[in-house]
């Protein structure tokens, strides 16, 4: 053991005796809605990801505060003591009705003006998949992005349908609007360069946008026939400076105190990106932007491109292996070579349904425990089951209504293909719940109203059982040495008589079980003069 | 199963945060504090030396540069005859002129062997809205160590010897696709040819082992006027390194002998190539037919050096290159592939070919097999790389090459000569 090994197991042991010792489990002000107010930073500049780099680090070197052999685990650190994510620059948490998840981060006032002319002005020309940078009548700059010639609608279906789940979680995404157009509406815009893909720049010229063009799928039939579909993708606000690391944190930026592997909304992630699929949810899928606000100048972070997402690869359909195994594991490729590739995997076995515009997404195979990003980030790897149950209440929040819906605004001129996007996303949201919600005693959303203490069943709720008979004990809680006091004769939700004569500033638990079961979530009630407030929630596992 | 321990989120997590000033008064005020201490504050955080090189290469487009060249200069390896060793050359090569409406290419290579090779093309691939193409070929090479077994399949191991082949070629060549897939094609066009004595210290030359008589067009060479006609259906997904579907195709060239009136011929090249993916497409069971049959004008015969052959990294791979000529050839590949990992896959094979004097002989009759393993390392759907060992009765054979195994036509199962129909 290193001496710095050393130093850190000493921390581990003795800081609850330091903390206990010196004051009180829950604050006045627990639990709280938000991180610090941001301060106002320095000027950043931009930092790139090399994505060779990035899969090299990741799959090989693991980078980052590691999980694995810590005990205890280290826990998501920007979490209330409820569990719940504090808002951020990260992360909002949005109540939102059905309307504006249908409608996502997208305002129709801001979606790109086609009264007048798009301005291109810049073109990735290179690679499968072109896209172009516009400016629309308006004056606003859209990423214009394509689907691969024989799978019309799937990239820009899934980038538009995960944006709004995504937003709707809480993440900052871009908006996303859906165009279609005809060639005439782009115009090159004056000395607008572009560099080709031997580091030559030179101005585009018409031809070379009618040529990229070619490259990308017009609507055969329908009110958009001969129409190009694109995703029109607002720039997001504030100036670029690069992606951010699923580990660590950003050198110079003062409110970026929190290493990201351990940001519960980024590990959480994990079970999100199951969820839709995003065997790409790296590095240089996200983007740090400066933005302004209240005359503080401060980073926000987004996730951004979500082509790869659902059944689609950005430029071609998926493979069955995204999502179920990453691009390179020692283990795995030992057993296929040693084997001859004669030991077949679940998901190699399983049965999709094909649809061109889809792309290869099913539901039948889908374990979200054994679901995998193309490589692995420190973050997803860190994910604790309370990280995991949090994202999971997230998902389940998600009606059949909303996802049928924002699947529909994905525009998909085939039916079948519209339904077996939102069958796929319903089923799998399932799954996660019937895995993860299940891990936590499936009780949330504590309140005490009319003498009572109150919860949400989850796992009633979403029809994952709930019917057992639950057990319940009280205790007095010492908030300045954490002890606690049974009451013994104290076995319903109903609020014991101790606790209601109780003065203010006292602190009560009461421990809740299922029949059968040993996972307990314990609810901390502070009595306040104005009532009794929820001070903390804490779950066994 | 309950996991040992309690796994209190919030506070373990304030536990954690290490440093923490101990007479915060609320929530807020640590997390001040710790944002203080913490706040962008992280060593790994600069780039490495490894990330910095990268990105340096990235921005001069290195890999681009080397793969594709600066202001259309580039070296290229290889494309020489199998078994003529290392080949390297400069290549110039423009595929931007007129926004791509134009292609230029001219070469330049010679190998370790002695080749030596020069090719200069002229092509316009986006005719008719990039339906049909127009291209001009000339090519010019001179191989000094072409083996020769003798006739038949039942030539010798131990009869191998050495000649050398220089020829060129003057074409124009033609083509649509009327419908995504489906190409037709023409090709029109002269060749010179002439055989000489090997220079491969090793094997004895050609002319020394086998007489003039049992080998027509040892002794004598002529110039050719060939053309022919090629229809094609494709439906792989990635013809480079298809996972499924399906490549047919049918050639039919006639070669008139310009000087001696000896070796007028046409020639039937069939060839079917079909993918059957299983396991979601992680396994591949690839398999081909292909035959070539010539017809020689009445009075005349094939050329030695024209006559189809077998034996290599494209047919037989457990036989060496042009192990077997004859006037006729058959060869049946089956493939079984897996993915090791992205980017490898694993190939076990079998191969059976036979080369045969009449056509009455197109039969499934004493066929020559082979059997090996492989690897191929995929790049972008392509085949990059690939190893293969063939085993025979003759012995192993390892081979390196860059291409997939089937590939499109050319070379395979054919003879020294076919017709170039495709811009490349």
């Amino acid at each position: 053991m290193s001496y710095f090994t050393g130093l850190a197991a000493a921390w581990v042991v003795l800081s609850p005796f330091l903390q206990t010792a010196a004051g009180q489990r829950f604050r006045v002000d627990d639990p709280i809605c938000c991180e610090p107010a941001p301060l106002n930073i320095d000027n950043l500049e931009f930092r790139r990801i090399n994505e060779f780099y990035d899969y090299y680090r990741n799959t090989f070197q693991h980078p980052g505060e590691s999980n694995e052999h810590a005990s205890p685990p280290i826990p998501a650190q920007n979490v209330n003591t409820l569990g719940e994510v504090l808002n951020s620059a990260w992360y909002t948490n949005r109540k939102l009705t059905h309307e504006q998840i249908v409608r996502g981060p997208n305002d129709p006032a801001r979606a790109p003006d086609a009264s007048g002319p798009w301005t291109v002005i810049a073109a990735k020309t290179e690679g499968v998949t072109p896209g172009l940078l516009i400016r629309d009548a308006g004056g606003r700059r859209y990423l214009l992005k394509f689907d691969p010639l024989r799978n019309p609608e799937m990239a820009t279906g899934a980038d538009v349908i995960t944006a709004k789940l995504l937003y709707a979680i809480g993440y900052f995404v871009p908006e996303n609007y859906l165009v279609h157009f005809s060639r005439e509406q782009l115009v090159v815009g004056r000395d607008t360069k572009f560099t080709d893909q031997f580091a030559r720049t030179s101005n585009i010229t018409d031809r070379d946008v009618t040529e990229l063009l070619l490259r990308v799928p017009r609507a055969r039939r329908g009110p958009h026939e001969g129409k190009i579909r694109a995703v029109a993708s607002l720039y997001v606000p504030g100036q670029p400076i690069g992606p951010f690391k699923y580990y660590g944190r950003r050198k110079g930026d003062r409110n970026d105190f929190i290493r990201h592997e351990h940001r519960r909304e980024l590990r959480g992630f994990r079970v999100i990106s199951a969820w839709v699929n995003h065997h790409d949810s790296r590095s240089i899928n996200t983007l740090d932007t400066v933005v302004e606000e209240h005359g503080v100048r401060h980073v926000r972070h987004y996730l951004i491109d979500f082509g790869s997402t659902l059944g689609s690869a950005a430029t071609k359909s998926k493979s069955a292996r995204e999502g179920n195994a990453p691009l390179f594991d020692f283990r795995s490729a030992a057993a296929n070579f040693a084997s001859l590739g004669l030991y077949f995997r679940h998901w190699e076995i399983a049965k999709y349904s094909y649809y061109p515009s889809v792309g290869r997404i099913q539901y039948s195979a889908f374990d979200p425990e054994r679901w995998v990003p193309n490589y692995h980030n420190r973050a997803f790897m860190n994910a604790l089951p309370e990280d995991k149950f949090w994202a999971a209440k997230k998902i389940m929040q998600f009606s059949d209504a909303d996802i049928r819906e924002v699947v529909a605004s994905g525009e998909y001129s085939d039916k079948g293909a519209e339904n077996w996007v939102a069958e796929c996303l319903i089923r799998r949201r399932d799954i996660i719940g019937r895995t993860y919600v299940r891990q936590a005693a499936a009780l949330d959303n504590f309140r005490v109203a009319d003498g009572r203490l109150t919860f949400d069943d989850l796992a009633a709720r979403y029809g994952f059982g709930g019917q057992e008979e639950i057990r319940i004990a009280w205790a007095r809680f010492d908030n300045e040495s954490g002890a606690k006091s049974d009451l013994t004769s104290a076995t319903t939700l109903q609020l014991p008589e101790p606790l209601r004569t109780a003065a203010a500033g006292t602190y009560w638990a009461t421990t809740i079980k299922r029949e059968g079961d040993e996972r307990s979530v314990t609810i901390y009630i502070r009595k306040s003069a104005a009532g009794y407030e929820i001070a903390g929630v804490e779950r066994m596992w | 199963m309950v996991k040992r321990g309690v796994r209190f989120g919030f506070l373990c997590g304030l536990l954690w945060s290490g440093g923490m000033p101990l007479d915060a008064q609320t929530r807020q005020m640590e997390l001040e504090e710790r944002r203080k201490q913490d706040g962008g504050v992280y060593g790994d955080d600069e780039l490495s030396s490894v990330e910095r090189a990268l990105d340096w290469a990235d921005d001069h487009k290195l890999l681009e540069r080397f793969t594709r060249g600066i202001a259309g200069f580039r070296l290229v390896f290889g494309n020489l005859m199998p078994g003529s060793g290392f080949g390297l050359g400069p290549e110039y090569y423009r595929e931007e002129l007129r926004n791509g409406a134009v292609r230029f290419r001219t070469s330049i290579r010679a190998s370790t062997g002695k080749s030596l090779f020069g090719n200069v093309e002229l092509t316009l691939p986006k005719l008719l809205e990039r339906k049909a193409y127009l291209d001009l070929y000339t090519r010019w090479r001179n191989n000094p160590r072409v083996p020769y077994y003798g006739a038949g399949p039942d030539s010798k191991k131990s009869g191998r010897t050495a000649f050398r082949l220089e020829d060129a070629a003057y074409d124009v060549n033609a083509g649509l696709s009327p419908i995504p897939g489906m190409r037709l094609g023409i090709t029109a066009g002269y060749l010179q040819t002439n055989v000489g004595p090997g220079d491969d210290s090793r094997y004895a030359s050609t002319e020394a082992a086998y007489s003039t008589s049992a080998t027509p067009g040892l002794g004598r060479q002529s110039s050719f006027l060939r053309s022919g006609v090629v229809a094609s259906y494709d439906w792989r997904d990635y013809p480079g390194g298809a996972k499924y579907g399906g490549f047919y195709e049918a050639r039919f060239d006639y070669y008139k002998d310009q000087d001696l009136a000896l070796y007028s011929h046409r020639r039937l090249t069939l060839e079917a190539q079909q993918y059957v993916p299983f396991a979601n497409r992680r396994r591949v069971i690839a398999l081909r037919a292909k035959t070539l049959l010539t017809y020689a004008n009445p009075g005349q015969v094939v050329p030695f050096y024209m006559q189809p052959i077998l034996g290599g990294q494209n047919d037989l791979r457990g036989y060496r290159f042009a192990r077997f000529y004859d006037n006729n050839a058959f060869v049946l590949n089956g493939e079984y592939r897996w993915e090791i990992f992205t980017g490898l896959d694993g190939a076990l094979f079998y191969d059976a070919g036979k080369v045969f004097h009449r056509r009455s002989e197109l039969n499934f009759h004493d066929l020559k097999g082979s059997a090996g393993f492989g690897f191929r390392v995929n790049a972008r759907n392509s085949v990059f790389f690939r190893l293969d060992v063939g085993f025979s009765h003759e012995g192993f054979q390892i081979w390196f090459s860059f291409n997939d195994v089937f590939g499109n036509s050319g070379g395979v199962a054919q003879s020294l000569y076919a017709s170039r129909y495709w811009p490349q």
